[in-house]
């Protein structure tokens, strides 16, 4: 079973396991958290004390230190992308909401740009994986 | 005119005899694959299986999680399912070129 | 199937900003009625929304929340009192009670109300470009 192992590992998941494949996969996890934290900050626009929500600072500083030591590629699942209160937003109301609506949705069309790009990363390691064992782009 | 003769003249040289057994190299250990190629993309074609079983169960998992409502991670089912079929298309190419090949050696002449 | 991120939170905010849209134009529409089917002047209807928590969100555990309509109230306070004998609703000494609708309020309660609606749309449609992108990867 050990040569087994050892041979499956040189095949396919070295590919897969690429820092910038496996890098691509986790942001846009974060993207799509992002956009259901700009969803929830533009229905609360008036809510009342409601303090607008983003993705926790600790996941961009936990990602650079494990890219940074270099093992990203195998615990790449142990970091999960988290929404929590911003705490830098600034309360532009009376009434403590942090919501401004213009910047919310200028980060939005960022965000889906930033999707879109790791989308594009991520399908173009597939479709260069592919070229390479069937010699035909599918 | 033997040209085998010819070379007989050199016996007495200091050159080393043509047929004499030649010194012992140390070979590394890593030509089993080439001594028995079957063998080698046996285990090959083994640990491909195996890794197309393993992705195909991830991308189930991950598609099941999504059809089921736990869970809205749309692209990672679709990444899933991509990987799947690519590590089950070299599978099936390692197969083609194993066909092709034996029977290309079946063909030859001997 | 949640197919499309922050849909439902996006949903419950477009219910509660078509409401209140649709009572903001019904207090419009009305500003000058001076009777309505219980004999007396239109009251304007006041919509309040409260907060709904839907549930946690994706990975972090965080709860969401989201708007709804509470109630749709009617001010209570009087119309103004017009001196108008003419008027077929005009009472003993002359006057009419009119409607307490403040079209200014009302006109800039639609400003509002329709760009709150447009921004929750717009944030929808994109979510909805983000799932579809997602689908062609790989192809």
């Amino acid at each position: 079973m050990a040569p087994a192992l050892l041979i499956r590992r040189r095949m396919i998941d070295p590919i897969f396991q690429t820092d910038n494949y496996q890098l691509a996969r986790k942001l846009l996890d974060a993207a799509v958290l992002r956009h259901e934290a700009i969803a929830t900050n533009v229905a609360n626009a008036e809510t009342p004390g409601f303090r607008r929500l983003d993705l926790s600072p600790d996941f961009a500083t936990q990602l650079k230190s494990r890219i940074a030591a270099g093992n990203f590629a195998q615990t790449a699942d142990s970091i999960r992308p988290q929404l929590s209160e911003d705490q830098t937003a600034r309360s532009i109301r009376p009434d403590g909401n942090t919501v401004e609506i213009e910047r919310e949705l200028l980060m939005m069309n960022r965000n889906v740009v930033e999707h879109e790009f790791l989308s594009e990363i991520v399908s173009r390691n597939i479709k260069q994986l592919k070229l390479a064992i069937t010699g035909r782009a599918m | 005119m033997n040209p085998i003769g010819s070379i007989n003249v050199l016996q007495g040289s200091p050159l080393q005899r043509t047929d004499a057994p030649l010194p012992k190299i140390g070979l590394p250990q890593a030509t089993p694959n080439i001594s028995a190629p079957s063998e080698g993309f046996g285990t090959m074609l083994d640990g491909l299986v195996g890794t197309v079983e393993s992705k195909q169960a991830a991308a189930q998992a991950a598609t099941r999680r999504v059809l089921l409502g736990d869970s809205d991670q749309l692209h990672q089912s679709v990444i899933a399912m991509q990987e799947a079929s690519v590590a089950f298309t070299m599978m099936v190419e390692v197969r083609n070129k194993l066909v092709e090949s034996y029977q290309e050696l079946m063909r030859m002449q001997v | 199937m949640n197919l499309i991120s922050g849909i439902d939170v996006t949903a419950g905010a477009l219910n509660a900003h078509k409401t209140r849209l649709d009572v903001v134009a019904q207090n419009i529409a009305n500003a000058q009625t001076t009777r309505g089917p219980n004999g007396t002047a239109y009251q304007r209807q006041i919509v309040s929304f409260e907060s709904e928590l839907l549930r946690r969100s994706v990975g972090g555990g965080l709860p969401l929340q989201s708007v709804r309509v509470a109630a749709i109230s009617t001010d209570r306070t009087p119309g103004q009192q017009v001196h108008n004998p003419q008027h077929p609703d005009a009472g003993p000494d002359g006057t009419v009670t009119m409607p307490n609708v403040n079209l200014s309020y009302e006109m800039v309660d639609l400003i509002t109300a329709s760009r709150a609606y447009e921004a929750n749309l717009s944030v929808v449609k994109n979510a909805r470009e983000m799932a579809l992108k997602s689908l062609q990867i790989g192809k």
